[in-house]
């Protein structure tokens, strides 16, 4: 898990790297990697790489960052892990690979040299961002994992590319304009997170989760889409037949134990983040060994639903797994805040809760935890899974009645006190773009021109265009809808929120937080799984370990991991419950 | 010492369950202390191959049901040191015959609840499975928590030879049954695959079954079927010269209890590539025989092919006795002498 830079002046007018602005990059950085550091340069300055690392796999020197390989023509710069790495060592040591270190690193330059980049990244089981400078070739490859659980964002201006971990990274190189992108801010205020590729600065975009491309002389080449959550989806309605050969809840732990065992490969020891839910549990019961386990605690929540600490509590003794539960407090909450918004790299309705988990892990001197985080995508825990095809069932059926689209909306008129998006279900609920959008959305497109203006409103709809940016995900479309509701959770809401927030709010602490149920390789062998059972799953899975979880786990309500921003922040009322609304434009403020 | 067994198939059987079933009669019937194999199958296909020494064949019982019922009804008035039934699905039959027989399992018939089974697994004197696969999945819904063994499939390695591939076209090869329900051969993973791969490379597909139309259409689609060749329905006799043709043998299957094939081919010497998901993790010992894959990766399997077309060897390889047919016969005859010491 590191922080990293790359910077290569393709253009022939292009200057010369300046090795100060790769280290400004690249030390913007450091949380993400405080253990070593590094810049390289290729001898003649058109290429320039950074590294912060924080040692997790391989903690020798040697395999500090920036890495060259041992043949001296393939240097990487490189984020994430690499969890099938002795696998793949193996394979290639059978083709006359030589390493230099133990690295899952010096794996990833010997899969590139053996396989060529297209290859490679279908090979590797993990979560990734990564530059490959080929000096034999004169281009960079550039690569982001399937999920998008790394980030990796870039600014081509024609004649240079920079590349880095983070916006505020790039920015902090001091060549990139800083104006705004209304596209950016407009999906923030829409779904509550900048949806990728957008950034809020309109000379940054991310590289899109399951895509690569090429960099040379002659530019950035298209990039390809190498792994699609929707196509995954798709193709396993052709593989129910797979699905009937073992039962359920078999393939679930066989499966996801497989996963964790994956994701317990480490040279430093691993934790994981406890709630009182399935997911979580369930990996903590599933792991073979006791694993180091934190819980937080609100103090705003010490009485209530939320108060998850003595389930929490109970479950771990049982699995005699070591266990912390940490109490926030509002004085620190409010204390923290200015470093929460410094670490948060674009403007985010969440996160506030990982910053506050992650801290507590890394005050146990943790350097890696487990979290639950996939499992509501997977096994459909969303209320979404079920609203959204109903929605877009009722808005189809009205809109075949005769005013029965007026209909509709009078019936729903009731509701428009409690929920502003409600009376939006007639304009955008008849496709699973549109129904997403009000099931997620924080603002309706409507409601834009009064936060952010006319001008930025109008051009921000107008370049996000919103509800077909939606629809892309679903390309191909799933036919079923846990299918389809599956893929827009996982390529929106987790891939632009969730994902990105557990980012920057545990590097921030220098923690690396891994993602067991959000794993590729895990996703394409249930897929056939959780389309044949669709929710059943949760169920099923809830029994996969041997014992099953308790029942006081098992039967209790999905809360979620939510934050006392409205007991906290004093945040005036918004129509929601959680005031999401006021924050979201509390956190713009940040970013101004 | 008497035992009996009853079997769907064994002698003048097709398939893995008749050919472990024949393997299993041999090592019973050498055992030191066994005087007689009495041998019960559901049915019989074709002339039966010659019989061991010290075995019973009871063709009668292979005529339909009744005659079935009837073999077994006669039979309960013999007395037998040990009963072994050698499926699940007979397990009801196998109980009129002895309070605690022991049970055989294999692959995808045992990975299922079989409710009808169910009732009569907890006398099961012991289960011997053919692969810890297979035992976890069938320990899943049986709740079986008694005596378990191992024994997984023999192969006669004097019966094969590693013969030298004559040039030509090289061939990547799947041998098995082209079931139309279940289709977890990897049949299609492989398909899927072929464009990728350099022109010269063809697949051969070995078996027949119900799905065969449609994945000759599949590669039709795919513009591959000038690549795909399908033998159809491939005879013991004719197995020899079909590995011999083969430059890698690939099964990315993911439902395959051992995967007694991927034995055949190692014996003859071809690269050979096997799920990680399945049986055939065991059968090429975690991957120290051959190249397991992720079935659901196509990458992996392209690596793999690529790999072993480059820089396989065509040689036995080592380890491979591990699953010789002698040790089959030792494992046997462990397994009965504690089982037996059990009973007692």
């Amino acid at each position: 898990m590191c922080g990293i830079t790359a910077l290569f002046a393709y253009g022939s007018a292009a200057p010369p790297v300046n090795p100060v602005e790769v280290e400004r990059i690249t030390q913007r950085m450091f949380a993400r990697g405080p253990d070593a550091g590094g810049i390289w340069l290729s001898a003649d300055a058109r290429v320039g790489l950074g590294s912060r690392r924080l040692a997790i796999i391989d903690l020798h020197d040697e395999a500090s960052q920036p890495l060259t390989d041992a043949e001296g023509d393939l240097t990487i710069v490189f984020n994430g892990e690499i969890y099938n790495h002795r696998e793949l060592r193996a394979r290639l040591e059978k083709r006359g690979a030589t390493f230099r270190t133990t690295s899952d690193t010096e794996v990833l330059l010997q899969l590139y040299r053996h396989y060529g980049g297209r290859e490679m990244v279908e090979l590797v089981r993990g979560m990734f961002a990564f530059a490959i400078w080929d000096a034999r070739e004169r281009e960079m490859f550039v690569a982001r994992d399937p999920y998008g659980i790394k980030p990796l964002f870039y600014a081509d201006d024609g004649r240079t590319i920079r590349i880095a971990s983070q916006v505020k990274a790039l920015l902090a190189g001091d060549a990139i304009s800083r104006t705004r992108d209304p596209a950016g801010i407009a999906g923030f205020f829409l779904l509550g997170s900048v949806p990728e590729p957008f950034t809020t600065y309109d000379s940054i975009r991310a590289v899109e989760a399951g895509t690569a491309f090429y960099v040379n002389e002659s530019g950035r080449s298209d990039p390809w889409r190498y792994a699609s959550i929707a196509s995954v989806l798709e193709y396993a309605e052709s593989q129910r037949h797979i699905a009937r050969l073992v039962p359920p809840r078999v393939l679930l732990r066989e499966l996801v134990t497989e996963s964790i065992d994956y994701h317990l490969v480490s040279d430093v020891p691993v934790g994981a983040f406890l709630s009182a839910g399935i997911d979580s549990t369930t990996l903590v019961a599933l792991a073979k060994a006791p694993i180091h386990t934190v819980t937080i605690l609100f103090d705003a929540f010490r009485n209530g639903e939320f108060n998850e600490t003595r389930e929490a509590d109970e479950f771990a003794q049982q699995r005699h797994a070591p266990h912390t539960t940490r109490i926030v407090t509002r004085d620190e909450f409010v204390s923290d805040m200015p470093k929460i918004f410094e670490a948060m790299d674009q403007p985010t309705i969440d996160g506030v809760n990982t910053w506050f988990v992650s801290k507590a892990a890394a005050e146990q001197k943790l350097k890696v935890a487990l979290s639950g985080i996939g499992g509501d995508e997977l096994f459909g825990s969303y209320t979404s899974f079920s609203r959204i095809p109903r929605m877009v069932a009722a808005v189809h059926t009205a809109q075949r009645v005769p005013l029965g689209s007026r209909a509709l909306s009078g019936a729903l008129a009731t509701m428009r006190r409690t929920n502003p998006k409600t009376k939006r279900i007639t304009t955008y609920g008849s496709t699973y773009g549109g129904a997403y959008l009000v099931q997620r959305g924080l603002f309706m497109p409507e409601e834009l021109p009064s936060i952010v203006g006319d001008d930025v409103a109008h051009e921000g709809l107008q370049r996000l265009s919103i509800v077909d940016h939606i629809a892309n995900v679903l390309t191909p479309a799933p036919s079923t809808p846990y299918g389809r509701v599956a893929a827009l959770e996982a390529s929106l809401y987790m891939r632009n929120q969730l994902l990105r927030d557990t980012d920057w709010a545990s590097m921030a602490h220098s923690l690396e937080v891994r993602t067991p149920l959000v794993d590729a390789s895990l996703l394409r062998q249930l897929a056939p799984v959780i389309v044949e059972h669709g929710q059943h799953c949760k169920y099923e899975f809830a029994n996969a370990p041997e014992p099953p979880l308790p029942q006081s786990i098992r039967a209790r309500h999905k809360t979620g991991f939510v934050t006392p921003l409205k007991e906290w922040m004093d945040l005036p009322p918004d129509g929601t419950s959680t005031r999401i609304r006021q924050w979201s434009r509390i956190v713009f403020e940040h970013f101004r | 010492m008497r035992i009996l067994l009853l079997c769907t198939d064994a002698f003048g059987g097709h398939g893995g369950i008749a050919l472990y079933t024949r393997d299993l009669v041999a090592a019973l019937a050498a055992h030191e202390e066994c005087e007689e194999v009495v041998v019960v199958p559901r049915v019989i296909r074709r002339e039966p191959e010659p019989l061991p020494p010290k075995v019973t064949f009871l063709t009668e019982s292979a005529d339909g049901i009744a005659s079935y019922t009837r073999t077994i009804a006669r039979l309960r008035g013999e007395k037998f040191d040990l009963t072994i039934c050698g499926h699940v699905n007979l397990l009801p039959a196998a109980r009129v015959l002895t309070p605690h027989p022991v049970l055989f399992i294999y692959g995808i018939e045992a990975w299922q609840p079989r409710y009808r089974a169910k009732p009569f697994l907890d006398s099961c004197g012991a289960v011997v499975s053919i692969s810890d696969i297979t035992l976890r999945r069938f320990r899943d819904w049986s709740s079986f928590n008694c005596r378990s063994y191992l024994l997984p499939n023999a192969i006669h390695l004097d019966e094969y030879s590693v013969v030298p591939k004559d040039g030509g076209r090289r061939v990547l090869m799947t041998l098995g049954r082209l079931a139309g329900k279940e289709r977890y051969k990897g049949f299609d993973e492989v398909l899927d695959n072929l464009r990728a791969l350099p022109n010269d490379v063809i697949y051969v597909i070995a078996g027949e079954g119900e799905d065969a139309p449609r994945l000759r259409r599949k590669a039709k689609d795919l513009g591959v079927s000038d690549r795909v060749v399908f033998t159809g329905f491939v005879r013991e006799e004719e197995k020899a010269a079909l590995y011999a043709s083969a430059d890698v043998y690939v099964m990315p299957s993911r439902g395959e209890g051992f995967g007694f094939v991927l034995l055949e081919a190692m014996a003859c010497g071809i690269p050979t590539i096997a799920s990680k998901h399945d049986g055939g993790r065991e059968a090429l010992r975690d991957g120290l025989l051959g190249t397991l894959v992720d079935p659901t990766s196509p990458a992996e399997i392209r690596a793999a092919i690529w790999d072993a077309l480059e820089f396989g060897k065509r040689a036995r390889p080592d380890g491979l006795e591990y699953f010789a047919f002698d040790r089959f016969v030792e494992r046997t005859r462990a397994i009965i002498d504690d089982v037996m010491r059990g009973k007692q």
